[in-house]
């Protein structure tokens, strides 16, 4: 296997080292006065002769491609309307109008949860200047200018809306001024963003335009606020009247501008208090209750507002309540007698026991002897896991309680969601009632949750130095790593049904899931391992000094300072499986991309129109993967990743 | 814990702690155990499988590679392939032929981008870096979809040129020779004829030949400074075999009949036990050779080996693991060998035929043939013949999709790789009057290549990998050919396990050809 060792990682890791010299570059230079506007072309731009020509070659190509992409957009062809009145089937699919509220929480819980992140995050810098605004606001005005100049004239339409063609079957166009002064208003949008720029930059000193900063949150947040008024007083477009459309009838406008606007001040709101709390005592507290949020978050919606699940309360108060009080209450004393500081080898004892009787309940449920219930299994598995850790949380009593705390807190919940799963689903939408780009999402959200334990457990097996783990845990991570993911989807789509137990069936959305979450193990495994290796060897010698054993070492020494060294590319590797959501389009789930690509071209108002949509969910890919890159590269610079 | 600290020293290490407490048992124990369970977790599931398929009544096993598929395929060295075995084999060609084709184009496109990046000109450095973040913040998917519609559009129709009198179709831009249509674009095609495998053996003495031939002028450059032109004259003495032997190949006619035929027949002489025994030898002996070299690295200066309870265990573990290798190859599963057997019997006899004497005369059936495109016509649509080297819209779509979105990566890599390499070199090159392309050819670009390769080799493998998502647009891969024979023959196990192998054959040829090359950037960096 040592054909690997070399090739493995790599990509990430040079990337984001060149970006960080970069960094470092600009940052050593000092701070210079902007140039004149033709010295800065003549330095950048004219340099030298090869330099000329290679700026006229490009900027002609630029041009030409730019004025494609206009023609191409505003074509008598293009059908924009099969993207807006498709909103709704592009981001939930079938997701039942009725029930759309629910959709509109979880937005908001999420939005909630960013804003507070965001008001208390530490890693915000100084903002955007003035001058760089005002650059921004000067060339989209100019982009926009000279797109209008660029743009062939409209097609002529006939009363009745027809295009109007030539004797060669080319459609007859406006005459070039006309054209121009048909197009008021984007004539007012490019004029008023020059407008803006210039104004900025004549009124301010260069000094003060490059000194004077505006937050970035509070700039985004400005921004939004535009966008979600243009929801009541500009006309974005009807939904159809047909029934093949999510919700005939209402305009987008009609339902989503009430929500959206919510939403903006949901955001707004939680990321002022956000910056109201990091200033007080409790912040630290509450920063981990918001991280703990995070992670509930996606099961929450997902299993409970999503899915709208109908308890049996009968059901609930005969048996789920009970064996949840029972497991508090019987494993809270458990745990509470074994953190005891003077127990010695019976706590160990008693843990193993506890891990036999699991293993025995899992096992003989596996083999269909034996049906105990699921959330039992899981509670004893987990009991078992805790108790065998329980005595390195030894202590006096106030430690011990926190430990039963802690424990109780988790059987709540894992009560609650293992008991709202099993629930049948309410909400009235075929098959799986995701669909569209929120498929997407929570596929990409619990591959990453999933994955990233197996990932952890993964690399310490492959640095370990116990050999049949070794080899075990190295085999597994080639072998993925040397296949494909299309094949493991497969695998998992197609093929997986057969493996299991009769009897024993697995959804195709969970087991798309499962293939994911196994195929991202084995890469976050080698993002991590790349992370334990630079844990420095006296780090290992120093725990061992303190008499650590191995598994507080691994947990409390090596395994916190290797995963802040990966921080950076386990972003990447989230990039990356957000990306790879896109497959789901081949295994038959109707992801946003299939909605685009077979749905909307499907519809009998549509038919056959492919392109608008697929550049809608190239955008939307675009914004997803490039805001988080954009956030990764921060994230670097604010853990100080690579300084050495 | 309290009655620990309350022992001395000599006490604690005179008694051993219980076997549950001592650290090698449980750690022997739990890896073990691990073990165990995986295997047990392995038969359950197989087991599992087995009955699942018979209860389906799904048919398993490998017949399907021998019979006819009954399938057409779009595009690849033979479209109506006559057993499954051979229509996977014109989809792993196809997948190769892509991923060389791609590797080659993005490492070239890669490299004048990520240069482009760090341009001094600020248009071309913008344009550049907004290429990379298009293409690599959108899923290759996506941007192989929007190729393929976008090909469909762009591309004229196939057969627009039709003779009025004899109704002949022809298609542009060059009738004959190159169709480029929104079908596709069809382009001559070479292929090997007769004799090729000889005229080889001649082109591969005169590659030995050409090595030996640069080392010497390489020498004769070192010892007197003049220019010599080794790689000029490699590249002759390479051309001079090969244009020789392009006629008189057939003198190496005797290869297959006297070497290839006389292995042949000893294979199948070989009986089944002998080569059982063989592996069961061969699993014992390496145990041994292990176990041998492990106690001799453990040996102290003074000759005595100082073993610990955990060695002890790998020994221990070594050699129970090759007996139970050795009963396996001896009891469990005889069919093994005969495969193997039968397996290099069938290889060595393929390469007698390909190797025997090559037929007709050397000019009139060279080594290399080529084949021009034609149209071919069924019913009232006009298609691409099957004689050129037909390039699909699928292939145009996943192509480009390949190239640029690694393109793109690779772009990045470059970029680092250069600007991992000191300001100094830069400065130095200046200082002693490089011009600027010379200073990037000799002094940036080889210093970044040692840093860049290693992750460049990972996108060559990500690339091969990626060439399986042209089932989204129906360009015949190993995948997608994979696909439509276990629809239709039910045989998804054996096509995974196919697939797999498939993908770790060439994930691991990448592997050592970078290895083979980071190696060498290593040996020249001391």
């Amino acid at each position: 296997m040592s054909e690997f060792e070399h090739l493995s990682g790599g990509t990430a890791e040079i990337i984001a080292q060149a970006d960080q010299r970069e960094a470092e570059e600009r940052a050593s230079r000092p701070d210079e006065p902007s140039l004149p506007p033709f010295e800065w072309l003549k330095v950048n731009l004219f340099s030298s002769v090869l330099n000329t020509v290679l700026t006229i070659v490009f900027g002609l190509l630029g041009l030409y491609v730019y004025r494609s992409l206009l023609n191409w957009a505003f074509s008598y062809e293009r059908d924009w309307d099969a993207v807006r009145v498709n909103m709704r089937a592009l981001f939930t699919f079938t997701y039942p109008s009725s029930q759309y509220i629910r959709i509109w929480v979880t937005l908001a819980i999420v939005l909630a949860l960013a804003g507070v992140s965001l008001g208390m995050s530490r890693m915000i810098g100084q903002g955007l200047s003035l001058k760089r605004i005002s650059i921004w606001a000067m060339a989209w005005g100019g982009a926009v200018i000279a797109g209008i100049l660029l743009t062939q004239p409209h097609a002529q339409r006939t009363a009745t809306g027809e295009v109007m063609l030539d004797d060669r079957f080319q459609p007859m166009r406006e005459s070039y001024g006309t054209a121009l002064a048909d197009r008021g208003w984007w004539w007012f949008i490019g004029l008023v963003l020059l407008g803006v720029g210039l104004a900025i930059w004549w009124s301010l000193g260069d000094l003060r335009r490059r000194t004077t900063f505006v937050g970035a949150v509070p700039f985004t947040l400005g921004m939004l606020a535009f966008l979600v008024s243009t929801l009541w007083w500009f006309k974005w477009g009807n939904y159809g009247e047909q029934g093949d459309i999510i919700e005939p009838g209402r305009t987008v406008n009609d339902s989503a501008k009430l929500p959206w606007t919510v939403l903006w001040f949901v955001l707004t709101g939680a990321y002022l208090l956000g910056r109201r709390i990091a200033t007080t005592a409790r912040s630290g507290t509450v920063r981990g209750l918001v991280n703990f949020s995070w992670l509930l978050t996606p099961f929450v919606t997902f299993w409970v507002i999503l899915r709208d699940p109908a308890l049996d309360w009968d059901h609930v108060w005969s048996t789920d309540l009970p064996m949840a009080l029972a497991f508090i209450v019987g494993g809270g004393a458990i745990l509470y007698l074994l953190t005891k500081p003077d127990l010695g080898e019976i706590g160990r004892v008693i843990g193993v026991v506890i891990l036999g009787v699991a293993a025995l309940t899992w096992v003989s449920a596996f083999l269909g002897t034996y049906a105990m219930l699921q959330k039992a299994r899981i509670s004893f598995l987990l009991l078992a896991l805790v108790a065998l850790a329980a005595h390195n949380f030894a202590g006096e009593r106030k430690q011990r309680l926190r430990l039963v705390l802690a424990w109780t807190v988790l059987m709540v919940i894992v009560h609650y969601m293992v008991t709202m799963m099993n629930t049948p689903s309410t909400v009235d939408a075929p098959d799986e009632f995701v669909g569209g780009f929120l498929v997407t999402v929570y596929i990409a959200t619990f591959t990453m949750i999933f994955s990233f334990p197996l990932g952890i457990l993964l690399a310490l097996g492959r640095t370990s130095t116990l050999p049949i783990f070794r080899v075990l845990s190295t085999i597994y991570i080639e072998v993925v790593r040397g296949v494909p993911l299309i094949t493991i989807l497969f695998f998992f789509s197609t093929f997986l049904n057969i493996f299991l137990p009769v009897g024993m069936e697995i959804e195709k959305l969970a087991a798309a899931g499962l293939g994911f979450s196994l195929f991202a193990a084995a890469y976050l495994a080698e993002n991590i391992r790349g992370g334990l290796q630079s844990v420095r060897r006296g780090q290992f010698e120093a725990s061992d000094a303190l008499g650590l054993t191995t598994v507080q070492r691994t947990g409390f020494i090596v395994l916190p300072q290797a995963l802040r060294v990966s921080i950076p590319v386990l972003v990447g590797a989230t990039i990356s499986t957000f990306k790879e959501t896109s497959l789901l389009a081949i295994i038959g789930i109707i992801d946003f991309l299939r909605v685009a690509n077979s749905v909307i071209p499907g519809q009998t108002q549509f038919l056959g129109v492919k392109m608008e949509g697929l550049l809608f969910v190239c955008m939307i890919y675009w914004i997803g993967a490039y805001s988080m890159s954009k956030f990764s590269q921060r994230l670097e610079k604010h853990l100080g990743v690579g300084e050495h | 814990m309290s009655d620990t600290t309350e022992r001395t020293l000599v006490e604690t290490a005179a008694t051993r702690p219980p076997f549950y407490r001592d650290a090698i048992v449980v750690k022997w124990l739990a890896q073990i155990l691990t073990l165990a369970v995986v295997l047990f977790a392995a038969i359950f599931l197989a087991r599992e499988a087995g009955d699942g398929l018979r209860a389906k009544s799904i048919q398993t096993g490998y017949g399907f590679l021998d019979v006819d598929p009954d399938i057409a395929l779009g595009e690849g060295i033979d479209t109506d392939p006559a057993t499954g075995g051979r229509a996977l084999w014109v989809g792993m060609v196809n997948t190769i032929r892509m991923a060389i084709a791609g590797i080659f184009l993005a490492t070239i496109l890669g490299t004048m981008i990520g240069i482009g990046r760090l341009s001094s000109n600020w248009l071309v450095a913008k344009l550049a870096s907004a290429f990379i973040e298009y293409m690599r913040n959108i899923p290759l998917l996506v941007h192989i979809i929007l190729f393929f519609v976008t090909i469909a559009t762009v591309f004229p129709g196939f057969g627009g040129d039709v003779d009025s009198v004899t109704g002949e179709v022809t298609q542009g831009p060059i009738p004959g020779v190159l169709h480029i249509s929104n079908k596709g674009i069809s382009i001559p095609r070479l292929h090997i004829d007769d004799g090729f495998y000889q005229w080889m053996i001649i082109v591969v003495v005169g590659l030995i030949t050409a090595r030996w031939v640069a080392r010497k002028r390489h020498e004769v450059q070192d010892q007197t400074g003049a220019e010599s032109y080794p790689v000029f004259s490699a590249i002759g003495v390479v051309l001079t075999f090969a244009l020789v032997g392009w006629f008189i190949h057939p003198i190496f006619g005797w290869v297959g009949d006297a070497i290839f035929a006389p292995i042949r027949d000893l294979l199948d002489g070989t009986p089944e036990a002998l080569v059982q025994g063989l592996l069961a030898i061969a699993a014992v002996a390496i145990a041994a050779w292990w176990i041998w070299r492990f106690f001799d690295a453990r040996r102290t200066p003074g000759g005595s080996a100082k073993l610990t309870d955990d060695d002890w265990f790998r020994v221990i573990f070594a050699a129970v693991i090759a007996t139970g290798a050795g009963f396996v190859f001896l009891v469990l599963w005889p069919g093994l060998s005969s495969w193997l057997i039968n397996s290099g019997s069938d290889f060595f006899d393929v390469l007698a035929n390909k190797f025997g004497d090559g037929r007709g005369s050397v000019i009139d059936d060279p080594p290399i043939n080529v084949s021009m495109p034609d149209v071919e016509k069924r019913g009232n649509f006009a298609n691409m013949g099957p004689s050129g080297l037909n390039l699909t819209q699928g292939f145009a779509a996943v192509f480009f999709g390949i190239v640029l979105y690694t393109a793109a990566f690779i772009a990045e890599i470059v970029r680092g790789g250069i600007l991992a390499v000191p300001k100094g070199q830069t400065e130095a090159a200046q200082a002693i009057g490089l011009r600027r392309s010379t200073m990037m050819r000799r002094i940036i670009l080889p210093q970044a290549s040692r840093v860049s390769l290693p992750p460049l080799g990972n996108q060559y493998l990500n690339l091969t990998k990626n060439t399986s998502l042209a089932i989204a647009v129906g360009y015949t891969d190993v995948v997608q050919v994979g696909q439509t024979i276990f629809n239709q023959t039910g045989r998804s196990l054996e096509v995974f396990i196919i697939w797999m192998l498939f993908y770790l054959a060439c994930s691991l040829t990448i592997s050592v050809v970078v290895n083979f090359f980071n190696i060498r950037l290593k040996i020249v960096e001391r």
